[in-house]
């Protein structure tokens, strides 16, 4: 017992050793947070809900089993102890525990069996994922000896309760135990009573010997889950990391190099890790072949956590870069920044936000990123744009339409931002044709910053170039500042949610409505009537940044019902907050990671599933992505891709 | 080691190129200026022989009007160590030698071991500065380098020729050099760079204090090309069609 509470008093030293410190008092205040989620579940059931249940009688199991193990401490050293004997609490109690003893037994057999004789390729990370040699051995071991300790601690427990029945009468609330008293009744009087004893001491010895060990396997979860629930920080959305003062001349490191530069609550994910792999089922990189695997990040964390616990602890550092030994550089690149695998933790892990600070370090220290990364930033640099195409042609996209400019307008209900996409690629411009049209027909008061609308900066800040992305966001506040606006709509759900919550980061308050939340709005309160007249099926691709960054699911699909006929929306495989990525995001529309498949030719083939004739999207760069998905996978002839705002345009017309 | 880097604000290449009203230039406050890309990889390789031989001094010179100070701070911050800022505002994009002219006196006065240019600017495309300064400076010059290869006091250089050739020249220090592009990746300036680039000197040289010579070009009238669509609907049987197409693809277009 003392050694589990040094080594646990150690790994809360090493969590200090990471940057941002952990307010406790905050994490204190959540501890409903994470009692809710040891005794609620909740969040095993996003995804594998059989297994999930499993889990939660386990889990449920062990707690009952944390009762019992103090009551039987009591009932060893107490001559006569007896937990109400005869009585209805005590029945209770006791039938409790044989149920559970026998579900938690059922269930971990069933996770040793799974991951030792059926061998879940789930739980193990295929190439070229790095991952530790040391992880890939322990990580076998370590479930194998946790597995074997509950199985042998509430075996022995169960057993010895069998033989107690066994020596005296069948106990009615015992009904398992019963069962299995019934074998002993050949076997000699003296031996049960050696048996009842051995096997009761060994339960309760087997904690004891198991508990010095506990801390360093990842079966910590149990008190480090709920706890890293407890001390998640509450951000605007998942991408919107804190931002960095290039004031504060006292900082000399930006993003994450070296563990040291992690935040405490990145180190703690790492102990919070169970190593299920639910983030790595998720993440649409790792599904398509490349190198990243968002639970290796932790995993690799944990082992180095482990490895180097006491120089950590005692607060030295270790001179090791993170794409060393915690994912490689090109693994840092390949992820899209869907979110998929921070909403799919059980324990609120984020592992996202770990490459996002590696990503900073990476660009803003190193200058090591892919070619075409730089030349986006080059582009944005100068043309404020990352197509870099001139910014005087933003306006185009209204010639012949009829767009309101805001500084002729000054003063309006609703700054409408096109967006870069918007404003310069092809389909872009007729979507915010449509939207315009929309807006038009609607009698909205609103007005657009023709060419002088930049870039949000949303690709320089999931690239890591958090440096551009606050002199972007500068020079769009001082352009808002000349202007009277109420609120902005933006089609591009990356500006949406650049402008509302990664600006807020940054004291830029701003009310941002994405297009479809605004559309839906018109349409509830009649500003606009579209005819309903799509007959033929339609699917809805689910951008990230609209859903899982903002939990907009609905205002979509309300606006897609809007112009349906006999056609209906038929989902995808995928959707709503187990959406698959398009492929763009996190700054991969400007650069390609050649490792693996192409991830929207695989949200392609999802779509074309649903043997629907459209796929609806509300982003540009996903329909980007997804009409060069359709191309490439030779599906042209089955399906189109159209943004809502088309969709509802067309309607109106 | 000391290195000049020339370096000049141009027209950004995806910047469509409004007139101004007089039609003899472009309207450049509506135009976005960029670094010369040529000059990018000058710069680049400046740089790396720096960091090759550990030791020396790359130091950006440039003329024009204010502005050029955003390609000199961008110099700076990808890692030159401080600048030169030659003040212009006059329209003398078209005169090479003048432009040469006046920079000669700053870089024979700092005494570079050596002069590196881009192969030539993309706004006008002359390509004569570099070798225009080599000879008024007296150096050995060499143009359209692909790969720089710095000795005791010499420098090889690697010269790209017609139809795929190549040409090694050494050349004794001090020289001159014109940077062909593509012979390197250039670098993008890390926040330290960025950062430390707020610090480093930038010295501005006064118009008047420049050598002044006459303008001996300039430019009279720009205008956008014409272009025309001419469609040839080609009659006759296969054989005449034939004949036809292969007279064009000869004298027309000129393909052998």
């Amino acid at each position: 017992m003392g050694a589990s509470y040094v080594t646990f008093g150690r790994m809360f030293r090493v969590i200090m050793s990471g940057s941002q410190p952990l307010n406790w008092p905050d994490v204190i205040k959540n501890w409903k947070h994470g009692i809710a989620a040891f005794f609620g579940q909740k969040t095993l059931f996003k995804t594998r809900p059989v297994i999930g249940l499993i889990h939660a009688l386990v889990a449920w199991g062990f707690a009952l089993y944390l009762a019992v193990n103090i009551i039987d401490v009591l009932y060893g050293f107490i001559p006569n102890f007896k937990f109400f004997p005869d009585s209805f609490i005590g029945d209770v109690y006791r039938l409790f525990v044989d149920i559970f003893s026998v579900l938690v037994l059922l269930g971990v057999f069933y996770f040793l069996v799974r991951r030792f004789l059926i061998k879940d390729s789930r739980l193990v990370t295929r190439d070229p994922v790095m991952l530790s040699e040391k992880a890939q051995k322990g990580m076998r071991f370590d479930s194998f000896l946790v597995g074997s300790f509950i199985i042998l601690h509430i075996g022995s427990r169960f057993l010895s309760a069998s033989f107690e029945i066994a020596l005296s009468e069948p106990d009615q609330s015992q009904p398992a135990a019963n069962l299995v008293a019934g074998l002993w009744s050949n076997m000699p009087t003296d031996t049960m009573h050696v048996m009842e004893h051995t096997t009761w001491w060994l339960a309760l010895g087997l904690i004891l010997a198991f508990l010095p060990y506990f801390p360093f396997s990842k079966h910590a979860h149990l008190f480090m889950g709920p706890l890293n629930i407890m001390a998640a920080v509450d951000r605007r959305s998942m991408a919107a990391i804190e931002t960095i003062d290039f004031e504060d001349e006292d900082l000399e490191q930006f993003g994450a190099s070296q563990l040291q530069h992690l935040p405490q609550t990145q180190l703690l994910d790492g102990y919070a890790c169970i190593q299920c792999s639910r983030c790595q089922d998720a993440c649409p990189a790792y599904d398509t072949g490349k190198e990243l695997s968002p639970s290796a990040i932790e995993i690799n964390k944990r082992y180095f956590l482990n490895e180097n616990m006491t120089t950590l602890a005692n607060g030295d550092v270790i001179d090791r870069a993170l794409t060393e030994w915690m994912l490689t550089e090109e693994a840092a690149w390949s992820c899209t920044t869907c979110g998929y695998c921070v909403e799919v933790c059980p324990v609120g892990n984020e592992p996202m936000v770990d490459i996002l600070r590696a990503r900073q370090d990476l660009v803003m220290m190193e200058s090591k990123f892919p070619q075409d990364a730089m030349e986006t930033f080059e582009k944005i640099e100068n043309y404020g744009n990352p197509w870099g195409l001139s910014p005087q042609d933003r306006e185009k996209w209204m010639d012949g339409h009829d767009v309101p400019l805001m500084r002729e307008k000054k003063n309006v209900d609703v700054l409408y931002w096109a967006g870069c996409s918007g404003a310069y690629d092809s389909r872009g411009r007729e979507i915010s044709q449509s939207v315009a049209n929309i807006m038009n027909e609607a009698g909205v008061d609103y007005a657009c910053l023709g060419n002088e609308e930049t870039c949000t900066g949303d690709s320089a800040r999931r690239i890591g170039n958090e440096y551009l992305f606050q002199t972007m966001a500068e020079q769009n506040k001082e352009t808002f500042d000349q202007y009277d606006f109420k609120r902005i709509v933006t089609q591009c759900p990356h500006c949406f949610t650049t402008l509302k919550n990664d600006y807020a980061e940054m004291g830029i308050d701003l009310e941002v409505v994405h297009h479809s939340q605004f559309i839906d709005e018109l349409i509830r309160d009649e500003k606009i009537t579209p005819k309903p007249y799509v007959d033929e099926d339609v699917t809805f691709h689910d951008p990230c940044y609209l859903g899982r960054h903002n939990d907009e699911y609905d205002a979509p699909r309300n606006v897609l019902q809007s112009v349906l006929k006999d056609g209906n929306i038929r989902e995808m495989e995928q959707s709503k907050s187990e959406s698959f990525c398009c492929g763009a995001g996190g700054g991969n529309m400007w650069y390609e990671i050649k490792t693996g498949g192409r991830i929207n030719q695989s949200r392609v083939d999802q779509a074309v599933e649903t043997k629907a004739n459209t796929v609806a999207a509300a982003c540009n760069f996903c329909n980007i992505m997804l009409e060069d998905g359709v191309k490439t996978t030779g599906n042209e002839d089955s399906i189109k891709v159209l943004d809502i705002a088309e969709m509802v345009s067309n309607g109106l017309r | 080691m000391k290195i000049a880097v020339l370096i000049k604000q141009v027209p950004g290449s995806e910047s469509t190129l409004p007139m101004n009203n007089s039609q003899d230039w472009i309207d450049e406050p509506s135009v976005t200026f960029v670094m010369n890309p040529p000059d990018n990889f000058a710069l680049e390789e400046a740089l790396l022989i720096r960091e090759k031989m550990s030791e020396g001094e790359v130091v950006v010179v440039s003329m024009g009007p204010s502005r050029v100070q955003k390609v000199i701070r961008e110099g700076l911050a990808k890692g030159a160590d401080r600048a030169i800022h030659l003040e212009e505002d006059g329209q003398i994009e078209i005169d090479p030698l003048l432009i040469a002219q006046r920079f000669t006196d700053i870089l024979k006065e700092e005494n570079f071991d050596l002069i590196l240019t881009g192969l030539q600017s993309d706004d006008t495309g002359m390509g004569q500065t570099g070798v225009l300064i080599g000879e008024m400076l007296g150096l050995p010059t060499a143009t359209l380098a692909i790969e720089t290869d710095v000795l005791d006091g010499q420098i090889r250089v690697k010269r790209e020729l017609e139809s795929g050739w190549f040409q090694w020249v050494q050349l004794p220090l001090p020289a001159s050099i014109s940077i062909q592009s593509g012979l390197n990746t250039p670098r993008y300036p890390s926040l330290k760079g960025i950062m430390g680039a707020k610090k480093k000197e930038i010295r501005t040289v006064p118009n008047s204090d420049l050598l002044s010579g006459e303008q001996a070009q300039s430019m009279d009238r720009i205008f956008v090309p014409t272009t025309s669509k001419k469609t040839e609907v080609i009659e006759g049987d296969a054989d005449q069609v034939v004949e036809r197409i292969v007279e064009i693809l000869r004298s027309d277009i000129k393909v052998t």
